[in-house]
């Protein structure tokens, strides 16, 4: 297999560490040294020609390229069957309307969120248990990672240089999570989503930090969900009010008084769509009183409809809490699902 | 014991954004300004045009303005440059 970057020889670990801090082409934490022999492996894992191109960057028009991606997931610490999982994140984002330049470049300072579906997720031992949206298991941790070395090196997303973010938040480092499929009814994100259970799939969305919310006072839906409405509302009123994709992760104990009372995610989105809305008026209860001008009686959806709303089964056993994941700046990117080895430009089936 | 490692980045520059030829005055000139919209652009686009026209003698300001201010500027707006003598793109965050 011919390589085509640039090889550096160096005498021991604490030298190679230097060299990819001091070139900045680390995220600040040590890397896994990416070696000849272990990009190999992951190309040949996908059975990948080193030169393949992922995609195209839709602004600057860079080049991504299987080996370049490669080298980003080994440093990341990713084993060769993690990388699939990076490379379809990557094709996800680079779809059109997943606006990445923007969202990876934007003061608003979101990170992309990686969630796993399917099959995959048992080969990789990715869980979505306990500590699902932190470090709950190895899989998720270096493919997260994986996702931002690659936006450090192949797009030059770092801060102060493309990345312009004012705050951004822990997500930047990792933040993937995989659905929580054994433990629920439901349908996964990606049936959700159009794809089939039997693919393993990748969706991607430009996420802001998590917002946890806790109520466990109650075995009502509508309650419940109320909850997880006003924490939405917040976000409108606190941040946002452009609408676009949030995702739900609702653990198990909450999701199990859902389920019992025969909810569906469908049931969930519909209920969080009427919800989670506030008039234009009420940021003048948050400070932002200066924009609300003459249109204090419109009011502002969270999302445009129920399906844009991203339901997630994941958490650990026992604590009645959830999160909402807020959208970047809501409709200027949207989440793209993508099923793991799917061909995006292939000839759709003759009938 | 020798290790080696490899490059992690693209080792290329985007096949974009090259700088067009510097002007050498700007009197007389049209330049455009390409905003991208935010609260802040008002007023420095505003002082920059003044700046402009009376400390260096440009002829034309053209003010657009993009319809998505984290993505490119829309095609209509682009199409626009060749009729400019130079453009300023700006952030007003």
């Amino acid at each position: 297999m011919q390589l085509a970057s640039k090889a550096y020889d160096l005498n021991d670990h604490a030298a190679i560490q230097e060299l990819y801090h001091s070139s900045g082409w680390t995220d600040g934490l040590p890397i896994v040294p990416p070696t000849p022999e272990a990009v190999e492996a992951c190309l040949e894992w996908t059975m990948m020609p080193p030169d393949q191109l992922i995609g195209i960057e839709p602004v600057r028009g860079l080049a991504i390229t299987a080996e370049k991606l490669a080298i980003n997931a080994v440093m990341a610490g990713c084993l060769p069957m993690h990388f699939p999982v990076v490379v379809t994140a990557w094709t996800a984002m680079m779809q059109d309307e997943f606006l990445m330049h923007g969202a990876t470049a934007s003061t608003g300072g979101c990170a992309v969120l990686v969630v796993l579906n399917g099959p995959i997720r048992l080969e990789l031992g990715a869980s979505g248990t306990f500590n699902a949206l932190g470090n709950s298991d190895r899989a998720t941790a270096v493919i997260g990672r994986a996702v931002r070395l690659c936006l450090i090196n192949l797009m030059d997303v770092r801060p102060g240089v493309i990345d312009r973010s004012t705050l951004g938040h822990p997500g930047k480092f990792s933040y993937c999570l995989a659905e929580d499929e054994e433990d629920s009814s439901w349908l996964s994100l990606s049936e959700q989503r159009g794809l089939e259970k039997a693919a393993s799939a990748v969706t991607v969305m430009a996420a802001g930090a998590p917002r946890q919310i806790m109520n466990e006072w109650t075995t009502k839906p509508e309650e419940i969900l109320e909850t997880f409405a006003a924490e939405m509302r917040a976000n409108l009123r606190h941040y946002s009010i452009h609408p676009g994709n949030y995702a739900l992760i609702i653990p198990k104990q909450l999701r199990e008084h859902l389920q019992a009372a025969g909810w569906t995610k469908t049931d969930v989105a519909r209920f969080i769509h009427e919800r989670a809305r506030i008039h234009r008026r009420e940021w003048a209860d948050v400070g932002k009183g200066a924009v609300v001008r003459d249109r204090g009686d419109s009011v502002y959806a969270a999302m445009e409809s129920p399906d844009q709303l991203l339901v997630i089964a994941a958490g650990g056993p026992a604590g009645g809490f959830g999160a909402i994941i807020p959208p970047w700046l809501g409709n200027k990117s949207h989440a793209v699902t993508m099923a793991i080895g799917a061909c995006v430009d292939c000839e759709p089936p003759k009938k | 014991m020798i290790i080696r490692v490899l490059d992690p980045t693209t080792e290329k520059a985007a096949p974009l954004g090259q700088p067009a030829p510097r002007l050498d005055t700007l009197k007389g000139k049209t330049v455009g300004f390409i905003s991208n919209g935010k609260e802040g652009t008002k007023g420095f686009f505003k002082h920059l045009e003044k700046m402009l026209k009376d400390d260096y003698g440009v002829a034309n300001v053209v003010m657009r303005t993009k319809s998505n201010y984290s993505a490119p500027a829309d095609p209509h707006i682009a199409a626009e440059i060749k009729n400019w003598d130079a453009v300023v793109s700006g952030l007003g965050d």
